[in-house]
């Protein structure tokens, strides 16, 4: 059971990297951030929270390797935006549209951080052209996401089909 | 409601994740890309990078097909203004087929041997980008195919695209020049000059610090010798607005040639040929500093001498 979970969550997580560096790369008309995505819906399954947050730095991590911009400066945004998931994960649960806002506020914190602290270590890469669009384009397609996919993703990582079934 | 772990060690485990964040920032910073980072971005991208090969088989007939979808106004607009151009440009080679036969004629005539150095080009798919905040582009080549860190990467007309950040043996990270934190010792004329990037807009920023004559809208911008980075006369853009010498310096704006989000193919350039003579002999007013490149074959390792902002 426990090393199925793993399998999971490292297959979440590879496909999560390899969607967003590939087919999201290309088409620039559609632009979630996956792997935000996929460190903030972690807060909703039973894994440990310490995995969650470890998780969520593993994987912008992993961004910032396969990227040109500052290595870390994912790593430090996921975990926080995974952090405050497991803070506020209960207002995920009442329904489909509390999961989308929430997902949606959490995104946009994330992407918000992301360049005020690239900003700060001089990271032009993160305010080139259309970066402003993008504050909101992301935030808004990570919802859209969240609100279809959020409870299947839940059930698979925690190998349940009663788990996360709104009220 | 979910039957989950009450135990807090969330914020112990959240402060410590943020010191090694912090930590990793600082050693990239301070090993500007390469050591040990150099060394686990490669990593990273040898590993991942048969998987983002194999998705992008699938992936591109996709993203194509989305692209075509969202883009067919523009595409119509497009192709009867490359219609008219390819009728100039053929216009053109047969003038120019004319006069290589005419110089061919008098090399022969005069014995003449031309010394030009031939550049090595790899032709590359754009196969991703690392995500909506990050501009750099992957490649589907890399240290096998002989891509190496720094060398300088053209579009497919020849415009400047950017230069290769890291390399894995599969795939390699392209950094355009519109995000680069790294200036281009650009000619403009007969004028030297430095172009940098700006916040929120693609195009560039035009400094020439000894400015004898004013500069106009539409006038070319081209890479200069100055440049060790890349290959001079290289087509970076154009002029935006005329702008004129003020107390005997000169800023313009730059729109660059190439557009990276509409890129498909790229060419990395195998330069300079030789990385020991290839440094430009001329002196520019830009700052220098030294950086190192590791070649792929040979084990040889190689300094050049880079633009910076």
């Amino acid at each position: 059971m426990r090393l199925r979970r793993v399998l999971v969550v490292v297959f979440v997580i590879l496909a999560a990297i390899v969607i967003q560096t590939t087919l999201f790369g290309r088409v620039r008309v559609v632009t979630p951030d996956l792997v935000m995505l996929v460190s903030i819906l972690f807060a909703l399954t039973r894994l440990r929270t310490e995995a969650v947050l470890g998780l969520a730095f593993v994987s912008g991590l992993v961004i910032d390797l396969l990227g040109s911009s500052l290595l870390g400066l994912r790593a430090i945004v996921f975990t926080v935006v995974a952090y405050l998931a497991i803070r506020t994960r209960e207002r995920a649960e009442i329904g489909r549209l509390a999961t989308a806002l929430w997902v949606g506020v959490l995104t946009f914190v994330g992407v918000v951080l992301l360049v005020l602290i690239g900003t700060l270590f001089g990271e032009a890469i993160l305010l080139g052209d259309g970066a402003l669009g993008q504050l909101l384009l992301v935030p808004l397609t990570n919802m859209v996401i969240a609100a279809l996919l959020a409870p299947t993703f839940v059930r698979l990582v925690d190998g349940d089909r009663t788990s996360f079934r709104y009220a | 409601m979910l039957n989950r772990d009450r135990s807090d060690h969330a914020l112990p485990t959240l402060i410590t994740l943020l010191v090694v964040g912090i930590l990793l920032m600082t050693f990239d910073v301070r090993l500007q890309g390469g050591g040990v980072v150099g060394v686990m971005r490669s990593g990273t991208q040898t590993i991942v990078s048969p998987i983002q090969q194999a998705a992008s088989i699938v992936v591109n007939p996709v993203a194509d097909m989305i692209d075509s979808l969202s883009n067919v106004a523009s595409l119509r607009e497009q192709n009867v203004a490359l219609s008219a151009e390819l009728a100039e440009a053929q216009a053109e080679i047969v003038a120019v087929q004319d006069q290589i036969a005419r110089l061919e004629l008098l090399e022969q005539l005069y014995s003449l041997d031309i010394d030009a150095e031939e550049i090595g080009r790899t032709v590359a798919n754009v196969i991703g980008r690392p995500d909506a905040f990050d501009d750099a582009i992957i490649i589907d080549k890399g240290t096998r195919d002989g891509v190496v860190v720094g060398q300088p990467v053209i579009d497919t007309n020849g415009y400047v695209v950017g230069r290769v950040r890291s390399a894995a043996p599969g795939t390699a990270t392209i950094v355009p020049i519109t995000v680069s934190r790294s200036g281009v010792a650009v000619l403009v004329g007969t004028q030297v000059g430095q172009l940098t990037t700006q916040l929120f807009t693609s195009d560039m920023r035009l400094d020439i610090i000894v400015a004898r004559e004013p500069v106009l809208a539409m006038a070319r911008v081209v890479t200069s010798s100055a440049s060790s980075a890349f290959p001079a006369g290289l087509g970076v853009g154009e002029i935006l607005h005329d702008a004129n010498p003020q107390n005997g310096s000169l800023t313009a704006q730059v729109r660059p040639f190439v557009d990276p989000d509409t890129l498909r193919l790229v060419v990395v350039l195998a330069w300079p040929p030789d990385p020991i003579s290839g440094v430009a002999g001329d002196t520019i007013p830009v700052e220098e500093a030294t950086t190192t490149t590791t070649l792929p074959e040979g084990s040889t390792t190689i300094s050049t001498v880079e633009d910076v902002s």
